[in-house]
């Protein structure tokens, strides 16, 4: 009988959750598009999250471009078709691993950064102080922080894209005696619209996964340190699985519009 | 003064990482935008098929192994009509004439579905914007394998029966059964090309020394010579043979008439076959003849006693006294 109600309150807690993330959401778009904007506070965020991003961003995708390469060419060999590896690669990468990778790199530096953020000034009164300042905490935290995530991601998977690309074509380089031309050449040639709209804005849908959930976190963290570092980790587990779920749903309508 | 300096730096550095990353963006669009020839001028040319085998709007076109293009629309027109646009960079367009031919093929054994079109050597002027150029369709795969089904079905069919023919001939039946398996008959052949090769060791000596022979033959001193040499012997042994065809001719001709006459004679009523034919005619002749000789005998007897006679004695004397006198002389 406990079990079961435990169940139940669990069900009701999650769908309750969906809905205050969902108000969450319906409150950042009504607040994005009225007086005042908080323009400093969104470039200072789009620095802190782009820029300071960039290294993590490229150091993952030259070593996601190597280790795929690497991996992928064994494979590729037995069959004799060594010659598709950078249009095997190139379609990968930027279709979907590229995005993804990115965007899960993001939600466990962006998105728990975010949390522990608004979680610690929650938990510190900060928030409070504002609002009784006059100041609308929303406006001035969560916008520019949506915002900031929803257009620096696709930035951010770009670098990342073409950094693995990169890293692709050294191993193909070194090992297959591709010459650098001929790999940006077959990848372009392989890679089309279709290919890249998708993810271009399956990728904004990324960062404001990103963003909204890492603020929901932090701007609902309990009281207390430990609901920090909770905010934190819940805002990272969240966004990686909002994340799956937003591919999920954009590969199937890039499938119904594009026919890939 | 430092946060404003610090806020400046983080401006500067965003604003470079967005340039960059934007950039980037663009550059990519812009290079598969430019290898589908969306952007620079393009020529549009036409060409239809009965079957385009699976070809897609954005597949390649190529003219002599290069991509100058891309399918840009497929249409259906008729009931087995498929019309095939392409656009085509115009800087390639001025080198493809108005009797190039184009055909679908792979990239490859498992790529993409691509137009080739096949360059003509000629003086035709290149094609123009809304040009058609002729089609081939090559035979497609569905078509390969079900000549290759009909080709495996024979292939079933020539097994069985050689399968058929080979236990046969293992099992000893037939010329070639025999030949295999049969120790006998294999000695006897071994003997046979044994004496075959004797032979033809012999043939080869003969023919040695036939060669000797015919070598040895003086083109002027012997008839054979003559006869393989002289070319007015030659000449006059073909007039001879001339000759005797026509002697030969002449010989039936003669026959013939013999034949005719001998079976005149035989057959007809004349006084020949009375003669050859009738027995009792040669008795009487015989008689005849028996009766002449008698009759001559006492015709000389008789004549005998005439010369004794003296009326004509003085007749006789006078004949012998001519007689001696012209021997005389």
């Amino acid at each position: 009988m406990t079990q079961s109600l435990r169940i139940v309150e669990r069900t009701k807690a999650f769908f309750t959750e969906i809905g205050d993330l969902s108000f969450f959401a319906g409150r950042f778009f009504k607040e994005v598009f009225t007086r005042p904007f908080e323009f400093q506070e969104l470039l200072r965020q789009c620095y802190y999250i782009g820029n300071r991003s960039l290294l993590l961003v490229g150091v993952t995708g030259f070593i996601l471009g190597l280790v795929f390469t690497l991996q992928s060419r064994p494979t590729l060999m037995e069959f004799g078709a060594e010659s598709w590896m950078p249009s095997m690669v190139g379609i990968s990468i930027v279709r979907e691993i590229g995005p993804v990778i990115t965007a899960l790199i993001c939600a466990g530096r962006i998105g728990s950064g975010i949390g522990a953020e608004l979680g610690s000034m929650r938990v510190t009164e900060q928030i409070d102080a504002m609002e009784v300042s006059g100041t609308n905490p929303f406006k001035y935290l969560i916008v520019t922080r949506i915002t900031a995530t929803t257009l620096m991601l696709p930035i951010l998977i770009v670098f990342g894209d073409t950094i693995a690309l990169f890293g692709s074509a050294i191993v193909e380089n070194l090992k297959g005696a591709v010459s650098y031309q001929l790999y940006f050449n077959q990848v372009f040639d392989a890679i089309e619209y279709s290919d890249v709209i998708p993810a271009t804005i399956k990728s904004f849908f990324f960062g404001f996964a990103i963003g909204l959930v890492g603020c929901y976190k932090g701007y609902h963290c309990k009281k207390g340190t430990a609901g920090v570092g909770e905010a934190s980790n819940s805002a990272v587990v969240y966004t990686s699985m909002l994340l799956f779920i937003i591919d999920f749903i954009a590969v199937f309508l890039a499938d119904i519009f594009f026919e890939i | 003064m430092v946060t404003m300096k610090k806020t400046a730096s983080q401006k500067l550095k965003l604003g470079v990482f967005v340039v960059v990353g934007t950039l980037l963006l663009i550059a990519a669009l812009y290079s598969i935008g430019n290898r589908q020839n969306l952007f620079g001028s393009n020529i549009k040319i036409m060409t239809q098929f009965s079957n385009v085998n699976g070809l897609e709007l954005g597949n390649n076109v190529r003219y002599s192994g290069i991509n100058v293009g891309t399918v840009s629309k497929i249409q259906m027109i008729g009931d087995n009509q498929i019309v095939v646009e392409m656009l085509i960079q115009e800087k390639i367009g001025k080198h493809i004439k108005k009797d190039a031919v184009a055909t679908i093929g792979s990239d490859g054994l498992v790529g993409n579905m691509i137009v080739n079109i096949i360059p003509r050597e000629s003086e035709k002027p290149p094609v123009v914007y809304g040009d058609t150029i002729n089609s081939y369709s090559k035979i497609g795969t569905d078509d390969m394998l079900t000549t290759l089904n009909v080709t495996n079905e024979n292939a079933a069919l020539l097994t069985a029966d050689l399968l058929k023919i080979t236990t046969e001939i293992l099992e000893g039946k037939g010329t070639l059964g025999l030949l295999i398996n049969d120790s006998i008959m294999a000695k006897d052949l071994k003997l046979t090309i044994y004496e075959l090769r004797k032979a033809s060791t012999g043939a080869s000596q003969a023919i040695i020394e036939l060669k000797d022979i015919i070598s040895s033959i003086s083109e002027s001193e012997s008839i054979a010579g003559v006869l393989l040499s002289d070319s007015i012997s030659g000449q006059k042994m073909k007039t001879i043979v001339n000759n005797l065809e026509q002697s030969s001719v002449e010989i039936t001709e003669v026959s013939k008439n013999l034949n005719i006459v001998l079976k005149d004679i035989k057959e007809g009523e004349g006084a020949l076959n009375y003669l050859s034919n009738n027995p009792d005619l040669v008795k009487n002749i015989d008689s005849t003849m028996n009766n002449i000789k008698q009759g001559t005998q006492r015709f000389n007897q008789n004549m005998e006693a005439l010369k004794h006679n003296f009326l004509f004695r003085g007749y006789f004397k006078k004949l012998e006294k001519e007689k001696n006198k012209g021997s005389k002389n």
